[in-house]
This record gives C-alpha cells, sequence and structure tokens, in this order.
C-alpha cells in the first residue's frame, strides 16, 4: 500500500507541468551561466572554470533557495490536497494505513521536488558542450564533467535541503492544514537563512552560521573559503567539514519533525476547539428596533473618496491582522536586531551606532522583506475577493474599478510602510539604548522617503498588475519573483544595459555618507523614482480595465469587458498619466542619455583593445619626464565643479634630442569626465585621437637631453543635470577628494588602459599581459621607474594653490604658508617640505580640526564635527608612530603629519606625503571604547605613517616585488607600533589572525597564481596579508631589532634616491646578515617560496613527577607544503623550528612554558617538565606559522 | 419596471451552451426560476448581475441596456450570489457598513442606521460586532441577503438563497423579501419548487440554457389537470414501466417507488389521478428524454 500511495503521488505530479516548467527553468539558468562569460555566480573567474565542481556546488546549493518553492508547492499539496478537495472524510474512513498514506505521499513529495532542480547538472551538461562549441567560451575555460560532481550534489545537497525542508512543511500542512501556512512555513526558513548568514560577518560567530544555516550553504562556504582555483577546480564536495557537522545536525531534525508529525497524525478529526461564546450583558441585547431608514444612494467623487477609504480599510485590516504580516513583523525586527549586536566591521571590531550605520542595517532589511511582502501580499490582495468567495457581491456593486485597484495598491504600499517604520524605529531605540543620543530622524525619514516608500509605491503597482494580468495567483507569484530577481540579472550583467530606464523598477542606489549627505546620487534616483512611479501608475490604469469582474474568463471576455470600462474619464486619466510618464522619459533620457552620456563596460573594452592595438606601438619611445610642479586648483563644492591648472616641467634624461611629445589622456577608459587640455608652447598638435584620446605633439626645437620646458595642463570637471549612475563621486558637495593623476595626461602609452583580464584577452585574440614586470634586476627600462609614478617623474618638488567655498577647509600636501580670502572664496597656499613623489591629493570639506605638536612637527587631525569619537586616540597614534619610526627607521622628513576625514564611498586610508586621508566608514566612527578590542585606528595609522617611510622615502622600482618593500614593511612597522605599546602576545594573536584570514581567502580567490612575497604583483592578500604574518613571525625568530636594523640599512642606502630604484633583491641583500644560519631557511621559505604548514598534536600528557613538577609530554604530526609554480601543493622534507607549549587554563590566556623545538619527522614526540598543573597543550601557540587548520593543534589535558 | 431578455446566448470556452437565445421578460415582484443543476439559472443570473459577458443578446432594465452599460445597473442592483463568502478578520457590521459605502450610501448616519437595521431583520444584531469568518452557514447567508438589500435596488437577483437555512430562518427570509418586493423586480433561483409556489407572482424554468415553461405557478400547474397520475410498483418493476409509460417522477414510498405518469387518459390498473402539484410540472417539463429520475 506504500508503494501504491507513493506512485500515486508520483504520477500525479509527473503528469502536471509544474515539474518541468522548473526543470526547464533551472537547465537554463544553469546553462546560461556556463556559456555567458559575463556571470561569474559561483566564483568561476580567473582560473577557476565555469563548469568547476567548486561552481557547479554553489548553483546547486543556492538554487535550493528557490527549490524550497518547489518543496512548498509538492509537500503541501501531498500533505492537503484530500482537505482541500473535502475528500478526506471518504478516504480515511477506507481502510487505508496510516504509516502507507503518511510516508507514501511524504516520499512521492520528496522524489518529486528533488526532480527539478536535477535541471541545474543538466543545464551544466549542455553549457559544458555548447559553450565552447559555440565559441561563446574559450575551451579552457570548461572542464570535463564527472558524475561523481552531481551525485555527491544531489546527495549533500538536493536530497537534504529537500528532505529538510519538505519535513518541515509536511509537518506544518498537516498541522494547520492551510496553505498560507504552509507558504509562511517557507519564507521563516527563507529568513533563517538570512539569518544564520549574519554571523558570517566576523571569524569569531562564523561557525554559527555554518551550523543555523538549513541549506547548508553557509557551512560549506566556510569549508571551502581557502580553496584556491585548483581546488575549486578539482576538490569534489564531499561529506567532511562543517559541511558534514551541517547536514548530519539537520537531517537529524528533520527525521525528528517528520517522526513526531508520523506520531501525531491521525485519520481521525480532533475536535475543533470551541470558542466559548461571552456572555452578552443583558443591556445589549435590549436595544432599540430600528426601522428601515430612507437612505440615499449618489454617486459622485465624494462616493468613490469613501468608498476607498472603505476597500483601504478592509484590504489594510486583513493583511495587518494577517499572521503573515505578524510573522514577517518579528523576524524582520529579530534580524535586525541580530545584525545590529553583530555587525562587525572591520578586525572584529564595531561602529558607534551612527545613522548611517544603522541605516545599512535596515534598509537591506526593509529592501528583502519588502520584496517578500509586496510579491506575498500583492497575489493576496488582488485574489482577496475570488479566495474569499466575495467576488460576486463586489463585482457587482457599482464601484470603479480603479477605486478598488487604488484602494489596494495604497494598502500594499502602507503595509510596508507600516514594517518600515517599525524597523526604523528597533534602530532609534538601539541607537538611544547604546548612548547615542541625537538620533537623525531627519534622515531615517529622508531615506525612508526616498529608497523606502519609492520603492513600494513602483513595485506595488507592476506585481499587481502582474497578478491581474496572470490571473493565476502562483504563476502570478513565479512571475513577480522572476521579475523582481532575475529580470536585473538579464539587463544588466546578460544584456550589459545600464540605463536604470530599462530596469525595471529599479533606481540608482545612493549610499548615505554623514559627510555627503545622499550625495549627487539622489536627485538621479528621485528623478528615476518618478518615471518608474508613472509607469506603475500606467500599468495601473490599464490593469484597473482588465480587472476581473465576475467570471470572466478568456482574453476575448476581458478586452470586451475592458472596453465597456473604458469611459471618457479613464481615457482622460490615462491619457494625463501617458503624457506625465512621456514627459518624465524624455526628461530623464535627454539628462541621463544626451547631457550624460556614457559608454557601456562593452565600449569601453572595445576601446581598450583598439587602444592596444594602435598604440602599443609608442610603449617605449624615449619621452620627457615631468619634473617640479606647481597645481592651482579651484574647487567649486556646491555645483560640484572642479577648474584645475597644472604648471609642469618637462625634463629630458633621455640621451637624445626629443621633438615630439606623446600623451595619452586616460580617463576616457574611466567613468568620470574630465576635460583635459594642454599647452605646450612653440609646439604643433601634429595628431589627435579624440576617440581614444591619444595626443601627439611636434616641438619646434627639440628639447635636448638634460635641458627641461614648462607646459601648462587644465582639466575641468563640470557637473550637469542628472547621470544614470553618479560618474565622478570624488568632487562631492562636501568631502571632495582628488588625486593628481586625474587632472594630467599620461605620458606616451599608458598601459594600464589596456584590458586587464586575461579571459577577456583570449576573446580579442590579445597576447597574455604580465600584471608586472619580472622582478630583475637587469630590467634596466624597469628599474628606472618606480611602481607609483611608472617612470613619469622621479622625485620632485611640488606646491598647490588650492581654493574653495568659504566654508570649507581645501587641503593638499605640505606645510600651509599662505592662506587668504577672495572673491568670497579661500584660498590656500602649500608647499612640500621635501622632494616627493609627484603623488598629491586635494581635498576639500567643512572639517573641525583639532592639533598637537611633538618635537615640532605639526599633528593634525581634519574630521567632520559629529565624528569626534576617536580623535585623541588618532593624535596618539600619529605621536606613538613618530616615536617609533623615528627611533628605528630615521628622521621624519614632513613639518606635519594630518589625518583627514573623507567619505565613506571611500573604503580605505592612503598616504600622501605628509597627508594621509581616512575615510569616515572606518576609524573615525569605529567604537574602540572597549580597551580589549583590536585597535585597528591605531593599526591603520601607524600604517599610513609608516607610508611616509616605506614609499615616500624609499619606493621599489616598477617590477614584482615592490609593494613588498611599502605595503608589508608598512603592515610590519604597524605591528611594531601596537606591539610595543599592548605588549600582550595573546592581543597581537587575535589582530593577527584577521591578517591571517586575509591571506588565505585572498589566495582562494587568486584569479591566475599565486606568487612568493617578494615577488607580489601588487595583490592585498599577499603584502597586506602575508606581509604582516611573516613579518611578524620572522621578526619573533630572529628579533625586531635586528629586522629594524635591515630595514634602516636598506633605508638609509635608498633614501630619495634617483633611480636605479631598489628591488627585493636589494632588502634581502641587507636582511641576510641580521639572519643566524641556522634560520637561514625561513628566507627560502617564506620570502621566496610559498610555504604552508599543518601540525596536529596527536596527544598530550602529563605527570607528576617525584620533584613535584609536572612532566609534559606531545606527540604531534606534522607536515611542510610546497606550493611550486603551477599552484600544486607537495609535501616536503621537514627541518623546522617550531614553538609548543602548555597553558595554565583552558581559555589560553597564560602560556605558561612554551618552546621551541626542532621538526624533523612527520611524528614526533617531546617532552618537558613544568612547575605547575597545566591545563591545555598547543602547537605554534603564538600562531607564528601559516597552517589553514588550527584547530587540531591544541589538546585540553 | 420592466426587466427584458432578448435572444441572450453564451457559449463556454469548454462548448457547453450556457444560454441558448433566451428571451424572457420579468416586471415587478417576485420571479421564480426553476431548473436542475446545470440548466443555465446561475449563468443568466451571473449575466443579469454584470459580471459575465454574453455572446449575444440584449438585456435592458428599463432603459438601462445592461450589457452596454454595467456600471448603471450596478447602481441599482442587489445580488447574492450562489456561494456567498466573506473577508477574513472582518465584523458583520464592517462587512455590511463596507458594502453600503459602495452602494454610495455616504452619509454616515444613514448608513449606520441601515446597518443595524439590516442586521436586525436578518437577526444577526447581537453577533454584529463577531468576525463573519466565524459565523455558520447559516448565518452567513443572512448575511448575504441582507447586504442585497441595501441601498435601494430596483433588482435584486438572488441565487440558491435558502439553500442551508433552517425551516425558520426561510420564512424569516421570505417574509423579507415580500416587504420589498413591491416596487422592484426579485430574480429568485431555486431548485426547491416549494419556494417559487409560496412565493412567486410569476416563473420559469429553464433547462440546457433554454426557457421551457413561463408564466403564473397556478396557470402552469393548471395546464397539468386531469394529466397526472401515480402508482406505486415493485421495484424490479420500475424499467418495465419507464419503457411502457412516460414517468415523470419517481419517489419511494415506504421502500417501493410511487411514481407519477403524465397522461390524457388512465395509463393503466392501479394508477390514480392526483391533483399536479409544481414538482410534476417541474418534472415534466425538463425530463423529455423519458429517463427515469
Amino acid at each position: 500500500m506504500f508503494k501504491s500511495f507513493l506512485f500515486k503521488e508520483i504520477t500525479t505530479g509527473v503528469k502536471r507541468p509544474m515539474i518541468y516548467i522548473f526543470f526547464f527553468i533551472f537547465t537554463i539558468i544553469a546553462t546560461i551561466g556556463v556559456i555567458n562569460d559575463n556571470i561569474v555566480f559561483g566564483g568561476a573567474i580567473g582560473n577557476v572554470l565555469k563548469n568547476a565542481p567548486h561552481v557547479i556546488t554553489m548553483y546547486v546549493a543556492n538554487m535550493s533557495i528557490f527549490g524550497l518553492l518547489i518543496a512548498t508547492a509538492y509537500f503541501n499539496n501531498a500533505a492537503l490536497r484530500d482537505y482541500q478537495n473535502h475528500f478526506d472524510e471518504i478516504l480515511f474512513s477506507t481502510p487505508i494505513d496510516k504509516a502507507s498514506y503518511f510516508f507514501g505521499r511524504f516520499f512521492g513529495a520528496l522524489f518529486l521536488s528533488t526532480i527539478p532542480l536535477l535541471g541545474v547538472f543538466l543545464g551544466f551538461l549542455i553549457g559544458s558542450d555548447i559553450g565552447p562549441e559555440s565559441g561563446m567560451i574559450n575551451a579552457d575555460r570548461v572542464g570535463d564533467l564527472q558524475l561523481s560532481f552531481f551525485i555527491n550534489n544531489y546527495f549533500l545537497y538536493v536530497l537534504p535541503n529537500m528532505f529538510v525542508s519538505g519535513a518541515i512543511i509536511y509537518a506544518v500542512a498537516l498541522k494547520w492544514k492551510s496553505t498560507i501556512i504552509s507558504f509562511i512555513a517557507t519564507i521563516i526558513i527563507i529568513i533563517g537563512y538570512l539569518v544564520a548568514g549574519t554571523f558570517l560577518t566576523d571569524i569569531s560567530t562564523e561557525y554559527l552560521a555554518a551550523l543555523t544555516d538549513i541549506l547548508g550553504i553557509r557551512a560549506y562556504q566556510i569549508d571551502s573559503k581557502y580553496f584556491t582555483s585548483i581546488e575549486k577546480n578539482t576538490n569534489v564536495i564531499s561529506a567532511s567539514g562543517w559541511l558534514f557537522i551541517n547536514r548530519i545536525l539537520w537531517v537529524i531534525i528533520g527525521l525528528v519533525i517528520t517522526i513526531s508529525s508520523y506520531v501525531s497524525f491521525s485519520f481521525v478529526q480532533k475536535n475543533k476547539k470551541t470558542k466559548k461564546e461571552k456572555k452578552v450583558s443583558k443591556k445589549d441585547t435590549a436595544t432599540k428596533i430600528y426601522s428601515l431608514p430612507k437612505v440615499q444612494s449618489s454617486f459622485n467623487f465624494t462616493t468613490s473618496k469613501k468608498q476607498f477609504i472603505s476597500f483601504f480599510k478592509i484590504n489594510f485590516y486583513t493583511i495587518l491582522k494577517s499572521n503573515t504580516f505578524k510573522i514577517m513583523l518579528i523576524a524582520g525586527a529579530l534580524l535586525l536586531v541580530n545584525k545590529l549586536l553583530n555587525g562587525f566591521d572591520f578586525y572584529g571590531v564595531k561602529s558607534y551606532p551612527v545613522t548611517y550605520k544603522t541605516l545599512d542595517f535596515s534598509r537591506p532589511v526593509s529592501t528583502v522583506f519588502g520584496m517578500i511582502m509586496l510579491v506575498f501580499f500583492s497575489g493576496e490582495l488582488v485574489w482577496r475577493e475570488r479566495s474569499s468567495n466575495i467576488s460576486g457581491v463586489i463585482d457587482g456593486s457599482p464601484h470603479s474599478s480603479i477605486v478598488l485597484l487604488l484602494a489596494k495598491i495604497t494598502s500594499l504600499i502602507v503595509i510596508n510602510v507600516v514594517f518600515d517604520v517599525f524597523l526604523i524605529l528597533i534602530s532609534i531605540g538601539y541607537q538611544l539604548l547604546s548612548g547615542y543620543t541625537s538620533p537623525d530622524i531627519d534622515i531615517y525619514l529622508l531615506d525612508f522617503i526616498y529608497s523606502g516608500l519609492s520603492m513600494y509605491m513602483i513595485w506595488s503597482c507592476i506585481l499587481v498588475f502582474i497578478q491581474i494580468i496572470i490571473n493565476n495567483k502562483y504563476i502570478g507569484y513565479f512571475f513577480s519573483v522572476i521579475l523582481l530577481f532575475l529580470f536585473e540579472f538579464v539587463i544588466v550583467d546578460t544584456l550589459e544595459i545600464e540605463s536604470y530606464m530599462l530596469n525595471l523598477g529599479f533606481t540608482p542606489d545612493y549610499q548615505y555618507s554623514d559627510m555627503n549627505g545622499f550625495s549627487a546620487a539622489l536627485l538621479s534616483k528621485n528623478w528615476f523614482s518618478l518615471y518608474w512611479i508613472l509607469f506603475g501608475l500606467l500599468l495601473v490604469t490599464i490593469g484597473s480595465l482588465l480587472w476581473i469582474r465576475g467570471s470572466i474568463k478568456g482574453i476575448k471576455d476581458r478586452i470586451k469587458s475592458a472596453k465597456k470600462h473604458f469611459t471618457k474619464k479613464h481615457a482622460l486619466t490615462l491619457i494625463t498619466i501617458f503624457h506625465l510618464f512621456l514627459f518624465t522619459s524624455c526628461f530623464v533620457y535627454y539628462n541621463t542619455q544626451v547631457v550624460n552620456s556614457y559608454k557601456s563596460a562593452n565600449e569601453i573594452e572595445f576601446m581598450q583593445v583598439s587602444y592596444e592595438k594602435m598604440y602599443k606601438k609608442f610603449e617605449n619611445i624615449p619621452q620627457p619626464q615631468f619634473g617640479d610642479v606647481t597645481y592651482e586648483v579651484d574647487i567649486y563644492p556646491e555645483e560640484r565643479n572642479l577648474l584645475a591648472k597644472t604648471h609642469i616641467a618637462l625634463l629630458n634624461k633621455t640621451n637624445e634630442a626629443i621633438d615630439v611629445l606623446h600623451y595619452s589622456i586616460s580617463r576616457y577608459y574611466a567613468t568620470e569626465k574630465w576635460d583635459i587640455t594642454l599647452k605646450i608652447p612653440d609646439s604643433k598638435l601634429v595628431f589627435e585621437d579624440k576617440e581614444l584620446g591619444y595626443l601627439i605633439y611636434k616641438l619646434d626645437t627639440p628639447l635636448q637631453p638634460g635641458s627641461k620646458m614648462n607646459i601648462v595642463i587644465d582639466a575641468v570637471y563640470k557637473s550637469k543635470g542628472f547621470e544614470n549612475k553618479v560618474s565622478n563621486l570624488r568632487v562631492a558637495k562636501n568631502g571632495t577628494f582628488i588625486e593628481c593623476a586625474y587632472i594630467l595626461p599620461t605620458i606616451g602609452y599608458d598601459e594600464n588602459n589596456e584590458l586587464m583580464d586575461q579571459n577577456d584577452r583570449k576573446k580579442y585574440n590579445l597576447p597574455i599581459r604580465k600584471k608586472m614586470a619580472r622582478l630583475d634586476a637587469n630590467d634596466d627600462n624597469n628599474i628606472k621607474q618606480n611602481y607609483f609614478t611608472e617612470g613619469e617623474s622621479d622625485w620632485v618638488n611640488v606646491e598647490t594653490i588650492i581654493s574653495t567655498s568659504n566654508d570649507q577647509i581645501a587641503i593638499a600636501p605640505g606645510t600651509l604658508i599662505k592662506e587668504w580670502k577672495a572673491n568670497g572664496r579661500s584660498y590656500f597656499k602649500y608647499k612640500n617640505d621635501h622632494s616627493s613623489l609627484n603623488f598629491v591629493n586635494f581635498m576639500s570639506a567643512e572639517y573641525e580640526v583639532s592639533r598637537k605638536k611633538w618635537n615640532g612637527i605639526d599633528i593634525e587631525v581634519y574630521y567632520h564635527k559629529d565624528h569626534d569619537y576617536n580623535i585623541d586616540m588618532m593624535l596618539d597614534a600619529i605621536e606613538e608612530s613618530l616615536k617609533y619610526y623615528t627611533k628605528n627607521f630615521g628622521p621624519y622628513v614632513h613639518n606635519q603629519a594630518r589625518i583627514i576625514e573623507i567619505p565613506r564611498y571611500y573604503n580605505f586610508a592612503q598616504a600622501f606625503p605628509g597627508t594621509m586621508p581616512y575615510t569616515e566608514g572606518g576609524g573615525f566612527t569605529t567604537d574602540l571604547s572597549n580597551q580589549n578590542d583590536n585597535n585597528v585606528i591605531e593599526a591603520i595609522i601607524a600604517h599610513e605613517m609608516a607610508h611616509q617611510y616605506w614609499a615616500h622615502q624609499v619606493v621599489g622600482a616598477n617590477m614584482q616585488g615592490a609593494t613588498m618593500l611599502s605595503e608589508s614593511f608598512s603592515e610590519y612597522a604597524a605591528l611594531m607600533v601596537m606591539k610595543n605599546r599592548i605588549k600582550d602576545d595573546s592581543k597581537m594573536k587575535q589582530y593577527l589572525n584577521y591578517d591571517f584570514e586575509k591571506y588565505l581567502k585572498g589566495r582562494s580567490a587568486e584569479a591566475e597564481k599565486e606568487l612568493p612575497l617578494y615577488k607580489v604583483e601588487n595583490q592585498g592578500y599577499i603584502h597586506y596579508g602575508k606581509g604582516s604574518v611573516i613579518l611578524y613571525a620572522l621578526q619573533d625568530y630572529i628579533g625586531e631589532q635586528k629586522i629594524n636594523t635591515a630595514l634602516k640599512n636598506f633605508l638609509d642606502e635608498y633614501k630619495y634616491k634617483e633611480p636605479p630604484y631598489p628591488t627585493t633583491h636589494d632588502f634581502l641583500r641587507h636582511l641576510k646578515p641580521q639572519v643566524p644560519d641556522s634560520l637561514n631557511y625561513l628566507i627560502t621559505d617564506w620570502i621566496k617560496e610559498i610555504t604552508l604548514y599543518d601540525y596536529r598534536l596527536n596527544s598530550a600528557d602529563y605527570k607528576r613527577k617525584d620533584n613535584g613538577k609536572y612532566e609534559v609530554s606531545m606527540g604531534i604530526e606534522a607536515y611542510k607544503i610546497k606550493v611550486d609554480s603551477l599552484g600544486i601543493e607537495n609535501k616536503v622534507k621537514q627541518r623546522d623550528w617550531v614553538d609548543i607549549g602548555v597553558y595554565r587554563d583552558i581559555e589560553e590566556k597564560h602560556l605558561m612554558y612554551s618552546k621551541r623545538v626542532l621538526i624533523t619527522d612527520e611524528k614526533m614526540n617531546f617532552s618537558f617538565e613544568v612547575d605547575t598543573i597545566p591545563a591545555k597543550a598547543v602547537i605554534d601557540p603564538k600562531r607564528l606559522l601559516i597552517e589553514r587548520v588550527i584547530d587540531d593543534n591544541r589538546k585540553e589535558f | 419596471m420592466e426587466l427584458v431578455i432578448k435572444n441572450l446566448s453564451k457559449t463556454y470556452s469548454n462548448g457547453v451552451k450556457a444560454l441558448d437565445n433566451l428571451s424572457l421578460e420579468i416586471s415587478n415582484g417576485m420571479f421564480g426560476l426553476l431548473g436542475p443543476n446545470g440548466a443555465g439559472k446561475s449563468s443568466l443570473m451571473r449575466t443579469l448581475a454584470t459580471l459575465q459577458e454574453a455572446d449575444s443578446g440584449t438585456m435592458h432594465l428599463d432603459d438601462i441596456n445592461i450589457l452596454e452599460n454595467p456600471i448603471e445597473l450596478r447602481k441599482v442592483l442587489g445580488y447574492l450570489p450562489q456561494e456567498f463568502g466573506v473577508y477574513p478578520k472582518i465584523t458583520a457590521k464592517q462587512l455590511l457598513d463596507h458594502l453600503a459605502v459602495l452602494k454610495g450610501i455616504t452619509n454616515n448616519k444613514e448608513r449606520i442606521e441601515l446597518v443595524n437595521f439590516l442586521l436586525q431583520k436578518v437577526n444577526l444584531y447581537e453577533k454584529r460586532n463577531k468576525s463573519v469568518k466565524g459565523f455558520s452557514g447559516g448565518m452567513k447567508q443572512r448575511i448575504g441577503i441582507a447586504q442585497a438589500l441595501i441601498g435601494n435596488p430596483k433588482l435584486i437577483i438572488v441565487d440558491e438563497p435558502t439553500a442551508g437555512l433552517d425551516p425558520g430562518e426561510r420564512n424569516r427570509f421570505h417574509n423579507l423579501l415580500a416587504d420589498v418586493a413591491e416596487d422592484v423586480i426579485i430574480i429568485l433561483s431555486t431548485h426547491i419548487v416549494e419556494d417559487v409556489r409560496e412565493l412567486c407572482q410569476n416563473m420559469a424554468i429553464m433547462n440546457q440554457g433554454k426557457l421551457i415553461c413561463k408564466g403564473r405557478p397556478q396557470d402552469v400547474i393548471d395546464e397539468l389537470n386531469d394529466k397526472v397520475w401515480q402508482k406505486l410498483i415493485e421495484r424490479n418493476e420500475l424499467e418495465d414501466y419507464s419503457n411502457q409509460y412516460m414517468i415523470i417522477s419517481n419517489k419511494m414510498v415506504g421502500g417501493k417507488p410511487l411514481i407519477h405518469v403524465l397522461s390524457d387518459i388512465k395509463p393503466g390498473v392501479g394508477f390514480t389521478l392526483v391533483s399536479p402539484t409544481l414538482e410534476d410540472v417541474f418534472f415534466s417539463k425538463i425530463n423529455t428524454t423519458r429517463e427515469v429520475i
């Protein structure tokens, strides 16, 4: 009998079209994912194949979110079909067996719901086949598919996910016997998945994400976060790691739910709870007798208004009081609170709850939940009358359909508003509770109007229209989801159409910054919102004609009925809205496509290809360099305009006379539009490529070797109207920040304009491009350039005259030598105290300034008035850095050290000579009131201060390894400042954990291949992450002073020296004498090669000895792994010094003993003596060595 | 008041002819519409209530062309569909108030008065602040009846109104309709033959989309005077009889079939003449295929 229920369930499902539709959709999605080069979902970038097992797993895992909807449909149907058809009483009175019925249906539904996801597999098969064949992707972008990819994914994702979610939905359906509640259960599962995701924001809570994610996606993400591209291409998902634990956990939960559901399930209907009627008081019943009143029916505008209000109330209350909404409200609040409490920014540190921060948390929740509610309730509302069986009465009553429709849309909007405002209140409450006493209610309100309300209005109209047109609730849902989530994907990612005019219902985003408010994007956003709202109203006006009244079926009848309802008034409304829409479209089009035309990503790609093909031949022609420079920069913040005039010297440092000057206007390849014109005296413009930005001038008299001439460069940025996407954030109303590169042309051919991505280059038949020149001291060309200016200039003198509006302060590097007012504007003249790189920033904003002096150096912090939390800490950090650096590296050459706040669009700090912009999003708002947190402010400021030596005094030659000399050294210097202040190894370890993470995750995302540290090609994960880890470990092994001596000697040799510039070989030359022979291997293993370790503590015991001491013995398993030039990991012979030790406590606070031992074999035993009882033994207690798994390094006794 | 239906036809997409060239004139008073399931009664009513399109034909209520101008008709329409559901989470009072607004009663005081009156009339005043969703079928039906009377309707269409009502409620309902029936047209569809005989001045019988009989109830009954015969037979004789005679109905009496036969003369031994009922009319009109019902 079990069989007959099972097969009946399956055959019924197979006969219905749904299974094929979903299967087909998943197939299509996966196929397109494989054959379209622009889609990098699942991480198919660089060397990761389009059909790598990792990518397949990411697809399967993520598609199972959509699969949930399918599971809901099948399991709910299996559970409720008999009840809904009122067949239950007939069926259950027959002699069927409970287990067969229950499990037959269950497994039938389980089987059915796994089928559509198999479409992903088919998609990968098809895509891998037709992709290379049709030439849409290169053949080397796909690998061989193996059966195991599919089987493992089926048994680890498809089946368990459908089982667990199915178990929940089946149980819920049987318990409450309501489709709606089953859907709510699905939504709760999805929300649970989202909540689990918030634990990923910090490495200290990510294990929670791995466990709580019902779909197992996060677990796999954590398991695979250190995967290199080779591992992504070869590792087939298996039952191991967090995923295994997660699967076991959830399958058990699924089993428990199923079994308890089975136990409580019964064919016999339980007695329905009957509510006791409240006794009605006598007074109430003795009411007067009403007589039929004379009533007047009238039909005019007032009637429509009253009808609207009445409809609105009914529709709004039914949703407001519905369980669905209550659950959404609770779930949304939980998610937000979870985010607020766990929202780590950086190195496990949180921000003060400034308003932009809480907005960052609440807005996405409102948006995601808003979308879910809009989809769900749009269907509910459109079908409200029909599903309540009251449609006959309502449809036959004398109201205009548009009144009803507007009331429904309004209630849909208002319900979202209620939700949104609820979250805003939670945010404000959180701010107040955290001691942030002046929440910016106006900002919440404005953000709500700009980003919330407009979206609710747009999508309410669109989704209600879809429900009307489709006229089937569930297919309507399906299309709604497709439009909301996939339309943008198709338009923007696949067709590469960037205009928001075609991106249904979406508008440009702004990022709110305390400094710069809603930014220039606000104007665009509001115009696009208006555009889409009018579009929505147009749909609604049309939709009201097609609104089904009565039992109209078929297109013919709908049109017939539409014609009848198409009254004059209706026509007038339609025409009015249409014209408003047309006018807005024209205006938006004019502004975003005509006045502010932009190039698509594809067009820019083509330009890059043409540029390379046409001008690569000029790459090495001798050109004069830039010399001393005076900038005149006028910033107009209110208008967002910037005019710059650069007086710059040209120096012929070559051995020959030069009579042609080549310049590239490289800004053409960026989104910002700067007009750059050159004024070169006594010359003729002999060639001008306006399309690609290439200029050739011929000098009347050639520039002789060793001589110089002066030229002037004008650069203008003028903002006009509004743009599709703000192209130039750099020029802002409050917080302008540009670099000199924006206002200068490039000398000669600019390599940086070339297409970078190797796969793109293959597409256009361009040769493979080296990211950077090979590390080679004999490379005469590149050794003469530094990697910063790339040969355009060496050490030069810089002066800046910068002006801005009266209320702002304008800043450039150097000492402020003059300040004056003219024409109602403020002028400032800055001059660099020392020759420097031509690396200059120009900034302007309303700043408060805090100052301090140390040894004659002005320490200054320029900050936004509300962000005064950490100013003293910043001033101290500069002072601490100056103390350490002047003592260990040499003199600081500037008269000032400034930290300047910049808007949060820039997620970084940067060092210009003596002048260091630092983002408001980190540092200025970071909450370091807890002394135990990682002091990221000190770390970052010390890093930027270190750059005043490492980059600004000595800078690497333009080849591999250059950034080790600036970034890794600055990281090291910052770590030393921290270490000397806090003097606590365990806190340093806590901090360095994030550097390990940066490195290990970074190498996993490497698109090409990982290089050893001394050959780093400007990859952050290597020069920051690995650089920190290795140099920190090195100073632990050979001594801080030794490293500092090597650094100082290196600095002294190359400080402000004209070319040739130093390479990493030069540093290693200075390092070598400082390293004892016994540790020489470290330089090879850590700096010149890629080495990983894998240690395991197999056993740990202690024995009390007769002398009252304790003998500890540790059994260690040890491997050393080297990564060869192909990226393949090999175990190698070991001879390594490693720390082992014991802690007094299991919290690892007090390391009571440690010693450095020599590891030579894969299995080794060590023993030593300690005075008191140890609690925990550990290998590498300070975490100096690069290991991926460290949990197995420790054991409690 | 005059409702004139001319040559109304409607064929569903599955080929079923719901209305087949139907013409009918109805004037003030109660009009009963009889017919078996699927006869097209509900289709006709839905079309009258502007909830369904017709393929061809016209319908006029005095000056209002119903098919062309559904909006005007809705202003004077009271309609109780066959299945009447309610919004969730809404009380009886709220529901009636909402529907009163929809029917253009914009004066708040008048509306409250009216809603209270109707609630009393259908004996639900005490339950006015209870959620309608929790009402029993009969109570819901009473709310349905109340709402159909809101706003001085000129044309009231009630589809199977007494299904699910107990005899007391049914009587109350009949009285309610009779109260308002003077100046308006009430069309009542039912398959309870008794309802029509008790209430309606005029009636019609529909089958397969066609009008097969029309007139005052007593007149139609009189047509069958001296033509209806009955006999109690054995169960195994039923097939023989049905081949021999035109049986219009058979029902079981004490475990044996009691057959009614239509015949001008006495059909045979054991038959006795009975005075015809509306039921006999009904069955004789619809049962033309000589099937035993």
